[in-house]
């Protein structure tokens, strides 16, 4: 009987607990509804890519060396660099360069390699086709710089999250002239040179302190 | 109490004052509720619908429909237009009979159970007797319905889906009929309305969750696994069997499906608001108010502003569960088959069971506060 009755309460104690975990579970639901939607209307607005970006790899023909470090970096291989040795000059001479972005992980490695900066990154990121072949660019391809978001009449560009002003969560309506929350490089390198100084003034700072206790 | 506003009676001695004899004034009339029924029935399936797609969303820090119209409310129109447009296509190896016409039973009871739901004193198509009963026992039609649809698509899913969902709902017909019996044991009558009666007369206090709030709960677990529903949506688990019955099912034929389930929605939450939360009782009883603001409680602007009221209390107190049955769909994982089962009988049907004993002893000790 006593063995029971220690079920019926271990089971009523087990229901009681579903019960409150499903209220939190509730509460929590409920709360997100006051939240703001996070959504971007694309296409008819856009988020504004971050400066570090990956998308599209850009090429410039004319200052690339063929000396295909791109190749040698990239985790499979992709740039397919055609050169031919130019007997006259003693170079090695760029016949045609392309990279099949239907495989590219954009991982950017070519372009962090590259000696001559014949590589970039754009902030390109609509590369759908309705063949996978049109992917593969070729250098002419490759050389085309992308429309830029904050440039297109037809899109509102927003900025994300983290290039918004202090305190403010939603990109809409945000002029492009406000800056972002946290200070700019140069004002973080002026704040370094600050502290070089600071122990001087500080000492002297306390001591004219203290004689004014004393 | 009142009696409220009788359109059936005025309508029937105009038609005769009219010189019409009084079979034919009342034939006249019959339709006249029924078309009304199913328009507000289909309209709240559409209203339910932008709310589930709207409130979703907002659970999910999304806009939702947008586009089609304001605030996208015509979502729901242009997507049953898109189903009523599309190809109907029975598949070559299925029983086309039966494939046919398994939605049409899942939909017929779903739309007939609105006979006894009622909106006012004489807001309701009929009082039959057996009011409740009626509901319960044409909610056991559907998963004929279902099971018909899940053998006759001949598909290995939708055969899955129709067993689980016969399953189901045949499991939890129980303890639904035991919370439902509770209540009708308190109010001593199966009709919807006197088990609205029983419940006015003290505003909110009278309510029944205050003497069912086992009942409550329990009606409200029975009704999402009827109306298959998250966490019970398991015989169509889109991520184990792709859409359950309906897997072969397009158009329209899968529309009704669709409808169906909606209109069980929103008329679990009807009666969930009928026999919990006092139907089409205002919080505070009306006589009060009137008692107030010394109205003449005969007087017809009364009689119409009371009539209108218990709609809209009726209609807010049903979407009131509706919004909770589309949270608990955002808060709560689909349970398993064997869950299911579990929690259906080795859970909610004792609970019925003990909660209809005290019920029952409840109404022998006090009387006065138990309906005896």
């Amino acid at each position: 009987m006593l063995n029971f009755l220690s079920k019926v309460t271990g089971y009523a104690q087990e229901t009681v607990q579903a019960a409150r975990y499903i209220g939190q579970g509730l509460s929590v639901t409920f709360d997100h509804m006051r939240r703001r939607p996070v959504t971007v209307q694309y296409p008819y607005e856009k988020l504004i890519p971050s400066e570090r970006f990956r998308g599209r790899i850009h090429f410039e023909f004319d200052k690339c060396i063929s000396c295909e470090v791109c190749v040698r970096v990239c985790p499979i291989n992709l740039p397919v660099v055609d050169w031919e040795y130019n007997k006259e000059s003693k170079k090695k001479q760029l016949k045609h360069y392309s990279i099949d972005f239907g495989v590219c992980i954009f991982c950017a490695n070519c372009v962090e390699y590259c000696p001559t900066n014949c590589l970039s990154v754009t902030e390109e990121y609509e590369l759908a086709t309705y063949d996978r072949h049109e992917l593969n660019f070729d250098s002419v391809a490759m050389g085309r710089l992308p429309y830029k978001v904050t440039e297109d009449p037809a899109v509102t560009p927003l900025r994300e999250l983290a290039y918004l002003p202090e305190g403010v969560m939603d990109p809409h309506g945000v002029p492009q002239t406000v800056r972002r929350a946290g200070q700019r490089p140069e004002e973080i390198l002026e704040q370094m040179e600050v502290p070089e100084k600071k122990p001087a003034g500080q000492k002297a700072e306390a001591s004219s302190s203290k004689e004014t206790q004393e | 109490m009142t009696p409220g506003i009788d359109l059936q009676q005025r309508f029937i001695e105009t038609l005769r004052d009219l010189g019409l004899p009084q079979g034919v004034a009342k034939v006249a009339w019959l339709p006249l509720p029924m078309i009304l029924i199913i328009i507000g029935a289909t309209l709240g399936v559409l209203v339910t619908v932008w709310l589930e797609r709207k409130i979703s969303a907002a659970a999910q820090q999304r806009i939702g429909p947008e586009f089609a119209g304001p605030l996208g409310i015509l979502q729901a129109v242009a997507d049953g237009l898109k189903l009523v447009f599309k190809a109907d296509i029975v598949p070559a190896k299925a029983d086309p009979w039966l494939f046919t016409l398994a939605p049409v039973i899942v939909v017929f009871p779903a739309f007939l159970s609105y006979l006894i739901v009622p909106f006012g004193q004489n807001l309701l198509i009929s009082n039959v007797g057996i009011g409740i009963f009626l509901w319960i026992s044409l909610s056991s039609i559907a998963p004929i319905g279902l099971m018909m649809a899940g053998y006759s698509s001949n598909n290995k899913y939708s055969l899955l889906g129709g067993l689980r969902a016969v399953a189901q709902s045949i499991s939890y017909e129980v303890p639904l009929a035991l919370a439902v019996l509770a209540v009708v044991m308190m109010s001593n009558s199966l009709s919807t309305i006197d088990i609205v009666e029983q419940q006015s007369g003290y505003g909110i206090l009278g309510w029944n969750v205050w003497r069912q709030p086992i009942g409550l709960i329990l009606f409200w677990i029975a009704a999402l696994a009827e109306t298959e529903r998250l966490p019970f949506d398991l015989p169509e688990a889109e991520e184990e069997l792709v859409a359950g019955y309906q897997t072969e099912y397009s158009g329209m034929k899968f529309g009704l499906f669709y409808v169906a389930s909606y209109v069980n929605l929103v008329l679990s939450a009807l009666l969930a608001s009928i026999l919990y939360f006092g139907g089409w009782d205002f919080p505070i009883p009306l006589t009060v108010v009137s008692g107030w603001l010394s109205i003449n409680e005969t007087g017809p602007i009364f009689q119409i502003v009371v009539a209108s009221l218990g709609i809209t209390m009726t209609l807010l107190k049903a979407y009131f569960f509706v919004f909770l049955a589309i949270l608990l769909r955002w808060t709560v994982p689909r349970v398993r088959i064997d869950q299911l089962l579990d929690l259906g009988w080795k859970f909610l049907l004792p609970i019925g069971l003990v909660n209809l004993l005290l019920t029952a002893g409840l109404k022998l000790a006090f009387p006065f506060a138990f309906g005896g």
